[in-house]
């Protein structure tokens, strides 16, 4: 018997993650907060030192190509695109976190880590291939957002989101764990290849799988395990809601794809019937109620839900090409919904005890007094509504065709009617904003922090780019 | 020549990016002169085009198709952003860029005032120019697409600038309700088209490769019969696209509401240009029409109601712009009829004619507009003619060639489509001739109530004063548009009499395009006496209107009596807009609300929507807990959960 | 053997609803403590003794007297818990919970399937067959799982330390 050798290499981009979080937070004991006010960033350029340095052994590391650790983590294509796809939305929601955590805390280095700890749960999450691992990346990303979502403590809204969050995560990882304990049941396995190979059927699978996405549903926010969700991304300070709307997406979509694949013995009509319909509920609930929201942060949450129900219709196609959509589609997003929540963060009144929320009316105005600002929210609000020639038009393109492809055709017919309906929220921010004067109550943080304009830039020009050069892009994912 | 054709759309687009970012520092004059060359520009450009069209080889088919970019790759499907351009983009082209300058040169003055004639600030100038040049770079984009998803842009482009400029006046709620009411009601036709690229898409998308116009046309081929269902349904799907746009029965009740916008806007959008693109698009897409005779007589009958509808309506008005509004529907409606009976040229001749008559009309009635300080009920004008001469040889000259009186532009358009409408069907000739009867005597109303006789509101009338040079001069252009342009499509039968040859310049430019259109013909006399009967019957209208309304002759009063029973009827239109909002409008609002209250305000918000408004008290949140709200959120996990685990186990 | 089983499960059912239903933390906590005592105890009976000392030692032992001190520091007058729920959720809770039930026991009643094979081997449970499962078979999770003790950790102290506004400036 000797002990297993474990190739670290495969994980490095992750183990930076983690050796950043953890020299954030001593970042207080080696540059002591008094000694000097300009290091009062100390943790947040640090961090952001971590995700850069990460992405770039991402995407230096070449093609990664599948090798496994124990056949517990594995660095595949897959995993690469999430890599990177979390790490651009973690070093977005950072360079918002730059300037909005002073506003109401003090506590960086502590914000700072739980923020790494939680990109490396999703990054761990996206190359976990055993049940276990999954569970245990899960839980790391869980409990450290449940956190960063109170953690503006001044504010009630902030607590009592964090707990609704924390508790309903709780129940719904307790599906998740049931799910595992019966594919273990069925195959005495845990690792999902060997799932796969035992080819097991009947009931254990079956249930199984059906509680596994219960849980994973809830933290995509899939309708009927979204409730959280509204409360959640109001509540949490808003460069949090920005990164967890993304990243959370995207690694609980990867686990699900790859849970998915696992369980091959369970007829694909099954599992593809159900998550159609989760897909179609999700979409329409989330256009529908986000109609009807007087906070610009409320509607952008219920926006982000229907997005899951688009992301799903990716995964009921089943083909290479539907995943390949939602991978493009996961990018878009990340530009365009970070973007659209860096706007609304800049337009929230940030207290010491309650953020006063952006209402649906304060980007009224904004092309008078910030054109840029208002051209680039424009072109996400646009993008988000799935309005060529931006990001957000592709992806749901993308979706959509694979969706019909694959003979999914009413999915992609209910996706279309659903952009159509959410045009309308959309759209009315942007008539607002070129055409309404100011309300009294519009507020627009001045002067804007460079920071936070450096986001709005990059997201922007991500949203655009991604629009243009669309084909490239997409090829590259599929090779 | 042609590989720089792009820049067309260049210079709108940085007209409008210049304007949006540095208008306040430009001032009004700066933006003005902006605004103008950019259009200016994008008109030269569009006259090199026609002339690189007209040298291009005969092999080409007179087409040119410039790829800027590949766009979409998706599977076997590819869609290029590429410029179509062949004499039919170019006349469209033209139109827009040609009309457009006008309007934006007259706009520069007109727009120095606002609604209530205050001076406008220049940050509002500036950004009504931005929408302007927006405006022109999407219906450019519309008109020079060459596939369906370029078109649906262009299509939804010109949507949005239409809706920002009709609700531009937004502090009047009528101008923010119209605005609303146009982009609610396009949304429908919008709808229709999205359908029918999707199912093109599904139809020939596999085959062709592409959603390009030509790549589509010559699958067309692979269907053997005509009428196949599909191609109906896509055919009627466009049409009802094109009704929303073109503002034709069952969708035209946004236009007259459109009319709250700036009147360089009502010209330029809802009259010349983004109002024809149904008829632009029905002419461009018409080898899947002639596939299709039975959608064919759906555009026909659909042009000919509209056209009567319209123009019985706007015998009633009183409001100088909303009788052009319903005379532009009805003569829309007379596009729809030239392209619905295959006379594509015809229907192309009268949206160019019209483009320049109508433009005349809606700046000048803004001419008049301003001159009355916003007044625009004819009943309260008269005897503006010594006080507006220029204006109303303008007007005159406007009406004149809507009315289809002989020799003008309208005229001779007008009648070409009748002219085909008599040898394919008769019915609608009848209600296309009882048509021109109605829109010379409502043109002629107009024209008397509002500039002849006695002024019947003497406050108004003495302070009107003609309207500064930068306003009237450019109308002359257009004028001589609406007198002369109709030259460019003398039927051969009258060129014929003159010994010239190919008379109608306009179909022999055109004639690549719907080459494979067979157009009947008549006997020279046979199509001069039809001439005949047109003329006969405009004159009859003026008549008509001068009788009843300036010599107010007994026999025209005893006739209007006669009809005074339908009055009611014609001044609430019908009451389509009572009707709609209560078969549609209110059911739909409730069902809205149904799904609000019910979905979301009784699950969702009736427990949480306090979140974000709780201010102090620290049991509130606990409080609240307790109350079961995240009882409530658990409870619609546990029954996906349930209702998920069933699924799997009674389907797996 | 079967009957041993039934007995501890029956006792584990009734700590289970004790820790639910008393009105009274501390009689939650205790309950608890039933409940946990029954599956170590099962667990002994599956041949993984070493699992049940743990259970014993850290959740009957520690976690629960943890508890209890929280309780006992917090002070006896806490609200009473449970009040005020409506209703219709609790029926609503009900009878989904007993339809989830309902769907699980169809399932169970089945034969048992392969992957049980294993459980409950005489020497499966052995502290050498453990350390060979968290040490060598599942290291990486076992890893993993101390980053998410620091995780943990880190936003107990958060959430603990009281709240301080930066200065405004």
């Amino acid at each position: 018997m000797s002990l297993p050798t474990l190739d670290f290499s495969l994980i490095l981009p992750e183990l930076v993650v983690l050796i950043t979080a953890l020299l954030v937070l001593i970042a207080d004991l080696l540059w002591p907060r008094a000694a000097s006010r300009g290091r009062e960033q100390a943790p947040a350029v640090l961090a952001l030192a971590g995700l850069i340095l990460a992405g770039l052994l991402t995407l230096l590391a070449g093609e990664w190509s599948g090798a496994t650790l124990q056949g517990m983590l594995v660095a595949d294509a897959l995993a690469r695109y999430l890599n990177l796809v979390v790490l651009l939305a973690a070093a977005l929601g950072l360079l918002l976190s730059w300037s909005y955590l002073p506003h109401f805390s003090t506590q960086r280095s502590e914000y700072y880590a739980l923020y790494l700890l939680a990109v490396a749960g999703m990054l761990f999450l996206g190359k976990s291939i055993e049940l276990i691992t999954l569970f245990v990346s899960l839980e790391i990303l869980s409990i450290a957002l449940y956190v960063l979502t109170g953690f503006h403590r001044g504010q009630l809204a902030g607590g009592e989101a964090a707990l609704k969050y924390f508790l309903l995560g709780a129940f719904s990882s307790g599906f998740l764990l049931y799910g595992a304990a019966l594919f273990y049941a069925a195959t005495g396995a845990t690792r999902l290849a060997d799932i796969a190979a035992q080819n097991a059927g009947g009931f254990y699978m079956l249930a199984g799988l059906a509680l596994f996405l219960v849980g994973l549903g809830f933290k995509l926010a899939v309708a009927p395990f979204h409730m959280w969700a509204p409360d959640a991304y109001q509540g949490a300070p808003t460069p949090v809601t920005a990164f967890m709307s993304v990243g959370t997406k995207a690694a609980a979509l990867v686990a699900l794809f790859r849970v998915v694949q696992a369980a091959g013995s369970v007829p694909v009509g099954v599992w593809a019937t159900a998550l159609a319909f989760l897909s179609l509920l999700t979409m329409t609930l989330g256009n529908l109620a986000a109609l009807r929201q007087s906070s610009l942060k409320r509607m952008l949450a219920y926006s982000s839900i229907a997005h899951a129900g688009y992301l799903l219709v990716g995964v009921v196609a089943g083909t290479a090409a539907g995943f390949d959509a939602v991978l493009f589609y996961l990018f878009a997003y990340a530009f365009m919904n970070i973007g659209a929540f860096a706007i609304a963060s800049l337009l929230e009144r940030p207290g010491f005890y309650a953020v006063q929320d952006a209402g649906i009316h304060a980007a009224d105005g904004l092309f008078g007094r910030r054109p840029w600002l208002a051209v680039a929210m424009a072109m996400f609000m646009l993008s988000l509504a799935g309005i060529p020639p931006l990001a957000g038009f592709f992806g749901k393109l993308y979706l959509f065709a694979a969706a019909v492809e694959s003979g999914w055709a009413w999915l992609a017919v209910a996706g279309v009617l659903n952009s159509v309906i959410s045009a309308y929220y959309y759209l009315r921010v942007v008539v607002g904003m070129f055409m309404a004067e100011p309300s009294a109550s519009a507020h627009l943080r001045l002067p804007l922090p460079a920071s936070a304009t450096l986001a709005v830039a990059l997201t922007a020009l991500g949203t655009l780019l991604f629009g243009l050069l669309a084909t490239p892009w997409f090829q590259g994912i599929s090779r | 020549m042609l590989n720089y054709s792009w820049l067309i759309l260049l210079f709108p687009a940085a007209g409008a990016v210049i304007n949006a970012f540095w208008g306040r520092r430009l001032g009004r004059r700066g933006v003005a002169v902006v605004a103008n060359l950019a259009v200016l520009a994008a008109l030269i450009m569009a006259l090199i085009m026609a002339a690189g069209v007209r040298s291009l080889p005969a092999a080409a088919h007179g087409r040119y198709e410039l790829t800027l970019w590949q766009w979409i790759g998706v599977g076997d499907l590819q869609v290029d952003l590429a410029l179509l351009i062949d004499p039919l983009s170019v006349v469209m082209a033209l139109v827009v860029t040609g009309v457009g300058f006008i309007i934006h040169l007259y706009a520069a003055t007109y727009m120095k005032l606002d609604d209530e004639h205050h001076p406008l600030d220049a940050r509002r100038y500036a950004r009504f120019f931005v929408y302007l040049n927006f405006f022109i770079l999407m219906m450019l984009t519309l008109v020079l697409a060459n596939n369906f998803l370029q078109l649906y842009v262009g299509w939804e482009g010109v949507g949005l600038a239409s809706y920002l400029l009709i609700g531009f006046w937004f502090h009047k709620p009528s101008a923010a309700e119209a605005g609303k009411k146009a982009f609610i009601v396009n949304r429908i036709g919008d709808f229709g088209l999205a359908l029918a690229i999707m199912w093109l898409f599904f139809l020939f998308g596999k085959s062709a490769g592409s959603l390009g116009f030509h790549d589509l046309f010559a699958q067309l081929e692979t269907l053997s019969a005509q009428n196949s269902p599909a191609l109906v349904g896509i055919t009627l799907l466009l049409l009802l696209a094109a009704t929303g746009k073109s503002a034709q029965i069952p969708l035209f009740v946004w236009l007259p509401d459109a009319m709250e916008g700036p009147s360089p806007v009502s010209a330029l959008i809802h009259a010349a240009t983004m109002v024809t693109a149904g008829v632009y698009m029905i002419a461009r897409t018409h080898p899947l029409y002639e596939m299709t005779p039975a959608s064919m007589t759906a555009v026909a009958w659909i042009g000919g109601l509209t056209a009567l509808l319209a123009a019985s309506i706007a015998l009633v008005q009183t409001d100088l712009k909303r009788i052009l509004a319903y005379s532009t529907i009805s003569q829309l409606g007379y596009m729809f009829l030239g392209v619905g009976v295959g006379a594509y040229a015809a229907g192309i001749f009268h949206l160019t004619t019209h483009a320049f008559y109508k433009a005349l009309l809606f700046l000048a009635a803004g001419s008049v507009m301003h001159a009355l300080h916003g007044e625009l009920n004819i009943d309260r004008m008269g005897g503006l003619r010594a006080k507006l001469p220029r204006t109303y040889a303008q007007f005159l000259i406007g009406a004149a060639a809507l009315a289809g009186l002989p020799l003008l532009a309208g005229f001779w358009s007008k009648d070409e489509i009748l002219y085909i409408t008599y040898q394919k069907n008769m019915p609608l000739y009848i209600i296309g001739l009882f048509t021109a009867f109605l829109t010379a005597f409502y043109s002629f109303r107009a024209v008397f109530r509002a500039f002849h006789g006695a002024p019947r509101d003497h406050h108004l009338h003495d302070h009107a004063a003609e309207q500064p040079a930068g306003m009237t001069r450019p109308l002359w252009v257009l004028a001589a548009g609406a007198l002369f342009a109709g030259l460019i499509g003398i039927p051969a039968a009258v060129g014929g009499l003159f010994g010239v040859e190919h008379s109608h310049l306009l179909e022999a430019w055109l004639h690549p395009v719907f080459a494979n259109v067979q157009t009947p013909h008549l006997p020279a006399w046979w199509e001069l006496g039809l001439l005949g009967a047109s003329s006969l019957i405009a004159l009859a209208g003026l008549g008509l209107a001068y009788a009843r309304y300036v010599r107010q002759a007994g026999w025209a009063l005893r006739l209007q009596r006669l009809f005074s029973p339908v009055q009611p009827l014609l001044e609430h239109k019908y009451w389509i807009d009572e009707i709609y909002m209560a078969a549609i409008v209110t059911p739909l609002r409730r069902l809205a609300r149904f799904f609000y209250t019910f979905g979301d305000q009784t699950v969702i918000e009736g427990a949480v929507n306090g979140l974000g408004r709780v201010t102090a008290g620290a049991g509130v949140a606990v409080a609240r807990l307790q109350s079961g709200v995240v009882g409530l959120y658990a409870l619609s996990l546990l029954l996906g959960a349930v209702g998920l685990l069933g699924f799997f186990l009674l389907f797996g | 053997m079967p009957l041993l089983f039934a007995a501890l499960a029956l006792i584990a059912l009734v700590g289970a609803a004790g820790v639910l239903l008393s009105r009274n933390p501390v009689y939650s906590a205790l309950s608890l403590l039933l409940n946990f005592v029954a599956f170590a105890v099962m667990y002994v009976m599956l041949s993984a003794q070493f699992l049940g000392v743990v259970q014993i030692i850290v959740y009957a032992g520690a976690i629960v007297v943890l508890f209890l001190f929280v309780v006992m520091l917090i002070g006896g007058n806490l609200p009473a818990l449970g009040r005020g729920r409506r209703a219709y959720v609790r029926a609503a809770g009900v009878i989904l919970a007993a339809l989830f039930l309902l769907a699980l026991l169809f399932g169970l009643a089945r034969p048992l399937p392969n992957g049980l094979a294993a459980v409950g081997a005489p020497d499966g449970g052995s502290v050498q067959a453990l350390g060979l499962a968290l040490y060598v078979d599942h290291i990486v999770p076992f890893e993993l799982a101390s980053i998410l003790l620091l995780t943990a950790m880190l936003g107990g102290i958060v959430l603990a330390r009281r709240y301080q506004a930066p200065p405004k400036d």
